[in-house]
Parts: C-alpha cells; sequence; structure tokens
C-alpha cells in the first residue's frame, strides 16, 4: 500500500502538470489517444515475448511523434484523426490480445489500472520522470507559454517552437507510458487533463495554475487511494472520482467568486470584464 | 553619419521562399533604413505573411540573403541572442480560447527576458520596474492584474504594444496588427504605435490593409504580390494605376474622413 500511495502520488503530479499545458494546447485528446494506442503497444510485447512494461516507452513516443506528424501533415481535423488512431490501435489491440493465449496480468488491470501492481523500480522511473519534467518546465515557461499563445511570436522571440513541442509531445507520451500501470488505459487522460481544468478555474497566474494542478493531481490520486483501500472499490475509477469532485469543488468556488465580484459592481456601471476589475 | 547608423536595420536581397510546396515569394530585395515606418501591401494571398515569416527566420528560404542588423539569417533562422532581443513581432492574434491563466503583467514580463532558457523567478525586481513603465507608456496601468483572455480586442493590442516596449528594441514586425479593431480603436492603436516608435526610435515593417493609414503614416510602401511589384514612397507606391496594377481594376482609393486630424508632419 505504501508504494502504491507514493506511485499514486507521483503519477497524479506528473499528469497534473504536465496537464497544465496539453489542455491550454488543446491536446486533451492526444493523451486519450495515447493511452488508447499504449493497449497496442503492451499487446505488442506480449506476442514478442518482451516485457510490455519496456516495449511500452519506445513505442508511445513513436506512436506520439507518428501521430503528431500525420496530424502536421494531413490537414484534417486534429480531433477527427485522434479519433481514427485510438479506435483503430484499440481495434487492434483487443484483436491481438485474442491471440495471446494467457496473460497473467488480465485485461482488467490493463484497463482501469493496477496501482498496487507498482513495484520499487517503477516508482524510481517516475520521480525522475517528475524532477525531470519540472525542471524543463520550469526552464522554458516562457518558451512554453509564447509558444501555446502564438508560434510565430514565440519564434521571433527566440524560441525554437519545433524543437520545444516535439519535446513536451515525448514528455507527454513517456509519461503516459509509464503511468499505464498505475492509472489503466481508459482513465490516463482524466489524470492529465481534470487537474488541469481544476487549477485553470483557480489560477490567475501562470505559475501558480501549474503548482494547483500538480497539487491537485497528487492529492485527489493519494486521497482516492485511500478510498479505494477503505472501501475495497478498484483504484483508478476511485482516483478519478476524486478528481472529478475536486473539479466541481473548483467549478463551484470559481462561480462564487465571479458571482460576489459581479455583486460588488453597482449595477449601472457593470460592463464587460468590470467584475474581473472589481474582484482585483 | 556613423557606419552603424548607416547600416540599414533589414536588408534583403533576392529572398525567394516556397510554402506548401508553391512559390510563394519571388526574389524579392528592398532594405528597411533605421527609424522608418514600412508597409508590406498586397491583396490577400500575395505572400505578406510568409515574407514576414522568412524574414524572421520561421520559415526556410530557397534562395536569398536576410541581413538582420548587419548580421546574416542563418538557413534555419539562426541570429545571435542580442540580435533576436532587438526584434519585437506582433501577430493577428493569440490562442485564447476560454479562460488562459496568464495576468498582463505576466505576460508583458516575458518580453523583458532576453532569449533563452532561465527561472521564471530571475530578474524578478528590475523586471517589475519594467514591465510597470510599459503598461503605464500603453495605457495599461490598471490591467496588470487581469487575465490576458478577458481583454477585449483593443486592450489587447495595447498589451501587445506594452511586449515589445518592455525593453528597447530595434525591429518592430506587425502581421495586420489592427485586424479585428474598429475604426476609433484601429486609430487609437495606430496613434500610439506611432508615438512609441517616436520615443523608442523603432524601425516598423508592418502588414497592412488599410492603405489609407499606410499612405497617412508610412515613409515607405512595399507592395508585393509575389514579387515585389514596386515601392517607393507612398504617393509614388499607391498611385491609382500601381493599385490597379497590384489588386486588379475594381480597387478604388478612398480616405477616411475621420482621421484628418493624425497625419504626421
Amino acid at each position: 500500500m505504501q508504494r502504491a500511495l507514493i506511485g499514486g502520488l507521483l503519477t497524479g503530479s506528473l499528469g497534473g502538470l504536465l496537464g497544465s499545458f496539453a489542455v491550454l494546447r488543446q491536446l486533451s485528446f492526444f493523451s486519450d489517444a495515447l493511452g488508447h494506442s499504449a493497449l497496442l503497444g503492451i499487446t505488442l510485447g506480449l506476442l514478442l515475448g518482451i516485457n510490455p512494461t519496456l516495449v511500452l516507452i519506445p513505442f508511445a513516443v513513436i506512436f506520439a511523434l507518428l501521430i503528431n506528424q500525420l496530424v502536421q501533415r494531413s490537414r484534417l481535423p486534429a480531433d477527427a484523426l485522434l479519433n481514427i488512431v485510438y479506435s483503430t490501435s484499440l481495434a487492434f489491440a483487443v484483436v491481438a490480445l485474442s491471440l495471446v493465449e494467457t496473460y497473467r496480468g488480465g485485461i482488467q488491470q490493463l484497463l482501469f489500472g493496477d496501482i498496487l501492481g507498482i513495484a520499487w523500480p517503477d516508482l524510481v522511473v517516475i520521480a525522475v520522470l517528475l524532477l525531470g519534467a519540472l525542471v524543463y518546465l520550469a526552464l522554458s515557461l516562457r518558451a512554453q507559454v509564447l509558444l501555446t499563445l502564438n508560434d510565430d511570436l514565440a519564434g521571433a522571440f527566440g524560441v525554437r517552437a519545433n524543437w520545444h513541442r516535439l519535446a513536451f509531445i515525448i514528455l507527454l507520451a513517456v509519461v503516459v507510458a509509464v503511468s499505464i500501470k498505475a492509472v489503466g488505459v481508459l482513465l490516463i487522460s482524466a489524470f492529465v487533463v481534470i487537474p488541469a481544468c481544476a487549477g485553470r478555474l483557480l489560477s490567475r497566474r501562470f505559475p501558480v495554475y501549474m503548482l494547483i494542478s500538480g497539487t491537485l493531481g497528487g492529492g485527489c490520486a493519494l486521497l482516492g487511494l485511500l478510498v479505494s483501500g477503505l472501501t475495497n472499490l478498484p483504484s483508478g475509477p476511485c482516483v478519478v472520482i476524486v478528481q472529478f469532485a475536486g473539479f466541481v469543488l473548483a467549478l463551484l468556488v470559481s462561480q462564487l467568486r465571479y458571482w460576489s465580484a459581479a455583486s460588488a459592481v453597482p449595477a449601472g456601471t457593470r460592463t464587460p470584464g468590470a467584475a474581473q476589475a472589481a474582484r482585483e | 553619419m556613423s557606419s552603424s547608423t548607416a547600416t540599414p536595420v533589414l536588408a534583403v536581397q533576392g529572398l525567394t521562399v516556397q510554402r506548401d510546396g508553391l512559390l510563394a515569394v519571388d526574389a524579392v530585395s528592398f532594405q528597411l533604413a533605421r527609424e522608418t515606418d514600412t508597409a508590406l501591401v498586397g491583396p490577400n494571398g500575395a505572400g505578406k505573411s510568409t515574407l514576414v515569416a522568412a524574414l524572421l527566420g520561421l520559415l526556410p528560404r530557397q534562395a536569398g540573403t536576410v541581413l538582420l542588423m548587419g548580421h546574416a539569417l542563418g538557413p534555419a533562422g539562426q541570429l545571435p541572442r542580442s540580435v533576436r532581443a532587438q526584434i519585437a513581432y506582433l501577430p493577428q492574434s493569440l490562442a485564447l480560447q476560454g479562460r488562459f491563466p496568464l495576468s498582463v503583467a505576466e505576460f508583458v514580463g516575458f518580453g523583458f527576458d532576453p532569449p533563452g532558457l532561465r527561472l521564471p523567478w530571475a530578474g524578478g525586481q528590475r523586471r517589475h520596474g519594467a514591465v510597470q513603465r510599459a503598461l503605464e507608456r500603453t495605457g495599461c496601468r490598471d490591467l496588470g492584474e487581469r487575465l490576458l483572455s478577458e481583454l477585449s480586442g483593443g486592450q489587447l493590442k495595447r498589451v501587445l504594444l506594452a511586449f515589445c516596449v518592455v525593453r528597447p528594441r530595434q525591429l518592430l514586425v506587425l502581421d495586420e496588427a489592427q485586424a479585428g479593431l474598429d475604426a476609433p480603436s484601429g486609430e487609437q492603436f495606430h496613434q500610439l504605435l506611432l508615438e512609441l516608435r517616436r520615443q523608442e526610435g523603432w524601425t516598423v515593417l508592418q502588414v497592412s490593409h488599410d492603405l489609407e493609414m499606410v499612405r497617412r503614416t508610412c515613409d515607405q510602401v512595399l507592395c508585393l504580390n509575389r514579387r515585389l511589384r514596386c515601392s517607393g514612397a507612398p504617393d509614388h507606391a499607391l498611385s491609382p494605376a500601381r493599385l490597379a496594377e497590384l489588386y486588379g481594376p475594381n480597387v478604388v482609393p478612398y480616405r477616411h474622413e475621420h482621421n484628418s486630424g493624425v497625419r504626421r508632419g
């Protein structure tokens, strides 16, 4: 249980941290597609007789780079392309899984994660990743924000936009790959999207937004695992339900702030943006 | 005149750029002298934004040379950091869908730091002072704590100018910066741009469709339709005959009466 709690804290924080940029760059669906494709990676590992964990990281990275190229070159809407990619990879994975005679892990663990299956080496990998992501995002914060706002604005300012975009996608792919064991294929995108959306509702400064997203991700994972342990319910879904509760709370807090700010502005002087100005 | 003053801020020679496999800019040559205001005009699809992107090193070029402040732009857009720090670019718009958790002061602060990787809290006090001055000069003093995504179109354009003025620069490139603004907001933005240009000694290159504004305020006009069709002073480059050549025979130049008081002397 100790390993599970540490694993949940680390993967949750990592998901929230990267999610803070992923949702702003409209990559939420991208993490979903990566999660589903991971099932294909695991199945390939099983078919080839290689430890699926070893196959998963390179598979996710290559898959992410291919999706990125496809989105950039095909000139089709990204959401439609990602839908094609994730449903097709899921279909291939299910067909391939039917060829695997015995899989000790079981499909349930693949789909919804098995946080209790996290070993100490997994924790070391996730901790190193979290540290690496923190250092990279802190050093490149300005570059990341500017290229999220406008590629050309960032490029004119000397930001190597393509390089940073690629680095972020690779980082996201690796994080999805290492978190699959704990979270499962179906719920991985929730770890990336929900804490970041909650953080987005609560923050007015970018570093605070990243901090809230990461903290909510880690905190909700910890709480969800404790609930799971106490109730004997599956861990991944418990964490996601707690994350959703956190999101609803953030939504309420942000609405309360808005209403109280709006009521502080005299009725005759209300203009667009006046509520925000009053709040400050 | 010293040699550094005589060196053009931007010198382009035989620039050729392909985009999506099509020739978008063909053998274009021109220069921008220091502290001048140049407009790049032409019909939609003429290659104006492509030219600007290639000048900034954002797109690869097939042929030609680009010298920025005397430094050659590398094939992959390489420039010394000290030169990059002298350039500012104003895009048409920012991707601000929904609530974007970035305050105006934070955004302007990003313009203060020189290019390169650095920790976000480095240079805090100096940056804070520079941001406050930039916000003051652009009439955005009260907007510092607002979210970028909460601003109106006119406010956002002024904040973009604050991003440019937060540190000394030489070259300002605007890609249809007035797009999406109503006439009074557009005029207000342009007045502010002219004032800051005079104070800062900026050299300006702006893509524009507002030919009357170009006629009133710019020193030089570049008429582009894949090739440079003509260039020179506004009265020369924007004559009815040249406009007809550039845009087709049905284009009629007109004047905005409400702008009569802003001609530069």
